[in-house]
Order: C-alpha cells, then structure tokens, then sequence
C-alpha cells in the first residue's frame, strides 16, 4: 500500500461500514458503484472525499459568516433599531439642499479644522444624515449622525448596531476599532476559497442533481433526511451560493490575488497599485491622494454645497443622490464628490461627480464602463444587495438562511454519518475493541474527534444564534453611560458564545449528554423571543407604539425576533431528551434514529453499544 | 494491521496533497493571473485584462484543488501545481528579467 492508491482509499475506507447490513442507505448507494471504480467513478469519488474535508475544516466558521452576513442584509435596519433615539424622525426630502447644508453647518460648529467628510444623505431606509469625518490626513472617521431637519447630532447609545455582523462577516472584527482586520480578512478569504472548493466539487459529487431538487424525506430518518436536507438547501438556489462565494472574493481580490495587478500595472517605480484603483473606480488616477498616516492635510474651505447639488440634481435627472464627499485631492484643491444613491442601480460603485468645492464648478465624472470592470461591479453589487428593494431582500435574506442551513445540516451530516460508522464498527468487532480510545475515555464512547466535531457542531449551529441574541438584549441592557459601551455589547455576544462552546463541550465530549442541543437551542430561543419584552421594558419603540402608528420598519424587526425565538424553541423542543429516546424506542429495529435523535452524534454510539 | 499502515503514511500523503493544493493551487491560480495579465493587456485595457484573468484564477484554483485530490500519487499533485505554476510565473517575469540582464 503505497501513496500511489491513496485516492482510492478513501472510497476504500467507507467500505467495510458499507457490507454491515444495517447501514442501509450506505449499502444502497455503494451498491449503484461498480466494484472496480472506473475513472469517472474515482472522480466522483475524490471529489466526494474533497467536499467533506474541505467543508468540514472551515464549515463552523463558514456558517458564522454566511449567518452574519445574511444578517447584513438588513445592517440598516439593525442600525436604526439598535439606537431607539432615533426613532420618530421625520422623513424629509433629500433633496432639499438643507438638509445636507444643516448638518455641515453642524459639522463645522462641532470640529473647525475638518479635512475630509463624508455625508450619506437620508433616504427610506435611513432617516438621518450619516456624516463621517476627520481631521488628520490619513486616520480613522468619527461618525456623527444628525437629524436632517435641525442638523443637531443626534445623542444615540454607542453601539455598533448592524455594522458588527457586517464587519464580523467579512474581516472577523472583535471590537468597535479592532486591530486585526486584515488578518481577519485572509481567514475570511481562505473560509471563501475553500466554501467555493466545496460548492464545485459538492456540485460534482451530486449525480443526481436534479433529482434531488425534489428529494426531500424526513420521515426516512437519520442520515438519509439530513443526507435530503443538506441537497435541498445546497440544490434549490445553488446559483446565489456560487454568486456569493465568487463576488466575496473578488471583492478582495486586490488583496487575495494581487499577482495581475503586480504585473500588468509594473513601472519603472514599481507596481503602479494607485492607477489599478483609480482604474477600477473609474477614476483619474492623479486625483487620487496618496497620504501617510503622519501627512499633514490643510482643513476644508467654504463649500459651495447648493450649487454644486443643483448642479448633481440636473446632471442625473431623475436619480438620487446618495453621499457627498468633501476632500482635498493629490494636487491638494478641495473638491466635493457627489455619489449617485447605490439604490439606483445593479453595479457598484454608483457613478460620481466630481466638483470644485470652493466655486461649485463641474470638473470631471467618475464610472467604471469596460465590460471586466462592469462585470465585477455587478458581481460587488449583487454581493453587497445595496440595489434591492424590501422584497427581493427578503429574498436574498431568506437564500442567505438557506445557505447558512445548507452548512449546518452538512456539518451534522458529517457526524451522523460518522456516528453511524462506528456504530457498525464497534458493534462488528466488540464492545472493548474502539482503536481510537485514548487514556481514560470510557469504551463505549466514540472517538475523541467525533465527540469534539459534535461539540464545535452545538456550539456553532446553536451558539452564536444564541450569541446573536444576546448581543441584540445587550444593546438594551447595557447602561447608557457604560464605558466603551459599544466594546461591552461585543463582549456579551462573545461570552455567550464562549459560554456555550463550554456547554457544548461538557454536554457532547466530556460527559455525554442529549441536554446539548435542546438546552442551547433553546436558551437561544428564549432570548430571541424575549427581545420584544426586553424592548418593551427599555424603550418607547416597542411593538405597543410601533405597531398602532404602523412603523413596520421597527415593529418588524421586533416580530422577526420574535418568530426566530419561536423556531430556536421549536427545534429546542423537537430535539428534548425525552422524545429522542421514544423515538428511539419506535425504531428499535435500526441503529439509526429519527433524525432529531441522531443529532448529538457522539451519545448515539454510547447509548446503542451498550444497549447491543 | 490497515488501520496502523493507514494512519501513518495515509495522513501524511493527505496532508502532502493538501499542501500542494492550497500552497500549489494558489501559486498556479497566481501565476495563470499573472501571466494572462500580461497577455490580454496587449489587446485590452490594462484593467480589464487584470479583472478577466483574476476572475477566472478562481476557477484555475478550484480545479487544481480538485486535481491535487484526484491524481494517483501526492507527488503528482504537486507536479501538476507546480510545473505550471512556475512555467507561468516564468512567462510573467521574463519581460522584467530580459530588461534587467540588458
């Protein structure tokens, strides 16, 4: 036995559970190979193998970021629910003039020497005016948000809001102004890679894929219902999958796959990457400054803001403004950047236009138009969803759910099937005979590293909707006045999560118990359904004054916390201790269970061998 | 008896191929990047020819990843990462080496 018949030992290694009569589904679906792979079959297989291991690796963090960044799509409308001080601002006309000049006069009274702003004007799912500044060359924003009527900054709890499943979904950050974003970036991109690996080898592996479009039975039970389960969410919108997983590294790609830029943009002084950005945006590249975090920039003049919005106005009949841009570019005149509102079309970045700031002049337009560039814009802004309106974000939220269900049920997939293995293993070849058993460890249990699998399985799938929850109850209950209040919201999320990590390991590896999934679950059920009361009890916006005054953009956020508590406790309840075992005892005929019981993987061996 | 011979030498071939095919694979996809950069900026505007060929240096990884598990030895995954990688990498830099040896 050489490396030269490796591949085909993994099909190899499947096949001793395969002759064990009682692993039915396992017998069926090897019974179609032939005996002899042949070549197509032998891919089929190493693709097989490569989609488990490359979805198992990073398959808990892959579920975090397609949960977190299904919760993105809504980042706005967590933005605002999460800081109840901004509840009954008006709508206003974005439009007006005002409104942007308010809130820069604000501005000025605020800072003096401000030397780059930017204003996101408000618009149906924002009512204020978000304006981000500084007053260095090349440091971070400060954030201020204003009520477009007054321009008066709103006095609204610190809170990251929505922008921490944002940032977490992408750069994996830990606090309001984290430190290793970029390191959070390459682990996000690796996860991404290897989600893509999965996708097209799942792809691969799936002979029947149409087929299994319409294959869904529960009532089959065990590996076979999660084995549906797992196609039908990986079948039925397979296309988004691929969508998402492709933009989400393209999206960095100046960071993960820099080698063309490298050297299609090599000059004489190196990789030109400045001309590769202006490029890409559209842009000239000598407007673009390029400054060190020490560079001293002069502050922003006067700005001629109503003729340069009259200006934007007229230029884009019709279209939205979506964010002004005060700066100084490379030559260091002040310019103001007017964005067009990403809402108005598919690709991103919207176009802009670019003005002098001091007399209102038009200069210059910016937009990407080749067909690669167009292309890529389109793929950024289906990723990003900017364009979508409510119901298609429904949509794409509901895709995004399937997506982070698709991950799950594979991950508990891998375990039952696993459980099931050594469940024949162990009952072939005797009680005592477990190989894996390691100083200690009581026979009967299985492996350490199915038993660990199982545990990360709990402390993922029901561990972070629970932190999730506790994050959102955080906002409400944290004082006011708390010290770097918004940090001490992020540190509730990560100890529930590290708080069920310890549940889940002391539930599935060191003392076996089916309370694992069922407690998790449904504590994370019970925050998600106390959110309402917990809303009700701190603030104004609660569901009693959102619901009669029909503001549906916050009463709804409170009704979708409510319905997701209700499922968590559904599934807590479907996966009681006491009904696995009934079920267990209605199939006593075979090892495998309904596929409730079969969740905690690792108990299943316990519990089976030594009752065999 | 398998189990033991399995253990050893299996999860090392794993682990080898693995390698090839993330370290490999990327060094191919980079390389097949760099390369088509090149080349399609002779017809296109340096942008484009950046963003076509790193689009589909995605799917020059994905296949090599694929590769490295499918082919018979683990050093054939590294070969076929390898070779082409360097081959490519090579075709990338000339035009820089030909002008600095000039």
């Amino acid at each position: 036995m050489t490396s030269s018949t490796l591949p085909s030992q993994t099909p190899a290694e499947r096949a001793p559970a395969a002759t064990a009569a009682n692993t039915a589904s396992e017998a069926a679906r090897s019974a179609k190979k032939p005996k002899v792979p042949n070549d197509r079959e032998g891919f089929r297989q190493a693709m097989s193998w490569l989609h488990t291991w490359a979805g198992l690796i990073l398959g808990w963090l892959l579920f975090a970021i397609f949960l977190t960044g299904t919760l993105s799509f809504f980042k706005n409308e967590f933005n605002l629910w999460m800081r109840p001080e901004m509840h009954g601002l008006q709508p206003v006309d974005a439009t007006d003039p005002q409104v942007a000049q308010k809130a820069l006069d604000a501005l000025a009274r605020k800072v003096p020497n401000v030397t780059q702003w930017i204003m996101h004007l408000p618009d149906d799912r924002d009512p204020a005016v978000n304006l981000l500044w500084r007053d260095t060359g090349n440091g971070r924003f400060e954030t201020l948000r204003m009520n477009p009527q007054t321009g008066e900054a709103i006095d609204a709890r610190q809170t990251m809001g929505g922008d921490f499943f944002y940032r977490f979904h992408f750069e994996l950050r830990t606090a309001q102004k984290g430190r290793w974003t970029l390191e959070g970036r390459w682990v996000v991109g690796v996860a991404t890679m290897l989600m893509f690996v999965a996708l097209i080898s799942g792809v691969i592996t799936h002979r029947r894929i149409f087929k299994d479009f319409f294959t869904f039975r529960p009532t089959k039970g065990g590996q076979r219902a999660w084995l549906d389960a797992h196609n039908v969410s990986g079948v039925l919108v397979l296309p988004f999958y691929l969508m998402i997983t492709f933009s989400g590294l393209m999206i960095f790609h100046t960071l993960y796959m820099p080698a063309g830029i490298a050297t299609a943009y090599k000059g004489e002084n190196g990789v030109d990457s400045n001309a590769y950005f202006a490029d890409l945006q559209g842009e000239k590249a000598e407007s673009r400054p390029r400054r060190r975090p020490g560079d001293k920039v002069e502050p922003l003049p006067a700005i001629a803001l109503p003729s340069i919005l009259t200006e934007a106005r007229t230029r884009w009949d019709g279209g939205r403004i979506g964010s002004l841009q005060a700066r100084r570019d490379a030559k260091g005149r002040a310019v103001v950047e007017v964005t067009r509102h990403e809402g108005d079309r598919l690709q991103y970045r919207p176009p802009r236009l670019l003005f002098d700031a001091s007399i209102g002049q038009w200069l210059d337009q910016a937009d990407a138009t080749g067909p690669a560039v167009k292309t890529y814009g389109v793929l950024y802004g289906l990723h990003m969803a900017r364009f979508a309106d409510i119901g298609l974000r429904w949509a794409l939220f509901g895709f995004g759910l399937l997506g982070s269900l698709m991950i799950a049920t594979g991950m508990v997939l891998w375990s039952v099937k696993r459980s099931a293995k050594s469940q024949t293993q162990a009952s072939r070849t005797g009680i005592a005979a477990n190989k894996d058993n390691r100083g200690g460890v009581v026979p009967t249990m299985a492996p350490f590293g199915e038993r660990l699998v199982a545990a990360i399985n709990i402390a993922t799938l029901a561990g972070l909707p629970l932190a999730c929850g506790v994050y959102i109850a955080s906002n409400r209950l944290v004082p006011l006045n708390a010290e770097g209040r918004a940090d001490v919201e992020l540190a509730w999320f990560f100890s529930a999560w590290g708080l069920a990590l310890l549940w889940a390991l002391a539930c599935a590896v060191v003392r076996p118990s089916r309370m694992g999934w069922s407690f998790a679950l449904g504590a994370a059920g019970l925050v998600w359904a106390l959110l309402p009361v917990i809303n009700a009890l701190t603030t104004h916006t609660h569901l009693g004054v959102t619901l009669p005054a029909g503001e549906w953009v916050w009463a709804s956020m409170d009704l979708a916390f409510l319905t997701t508590g209700l499922v968590l406790g559904w599934l807590s309840w479907r996966l009681r201790p006491g009904r696995a075992r009934k079920g267990k005892a209605a199939e006593a005929k075979t090892p495998r269970t309904a596929p409730a019981a079969a969740l905690p993987a690792a108990t299943e061996v316990s519990v089976s061998t030594s009752g065999a | 008896m398998k189990a033991t011979r399995v253990n050893g030498r299996y999860r090392l071939a794993i682990t080898s191929r693995a390698v090839a095919a993330i370290g490999g694979g990327y060094a191919l996809a980079a390389g097949f990047s760099a390369a088509l950069s090149l080349l399609l900026a002779q017809c296109m505007p340096r942008v484009e020819a950046v963003l076509t060929a790193t689009m589909l240096s995605w799917v020059v990884y994905a296949a090599a990843a694929g590769w490295a598990f499918y082919t018979r030895t683990a050093w054939g995954a590294w070969g076929g990462t390898l070779l082409p990688a360097l081959v490519l990498g090579a075709c990338a830099t000339a035009r820089h080496w030909m002008k600095a040896a000039a």
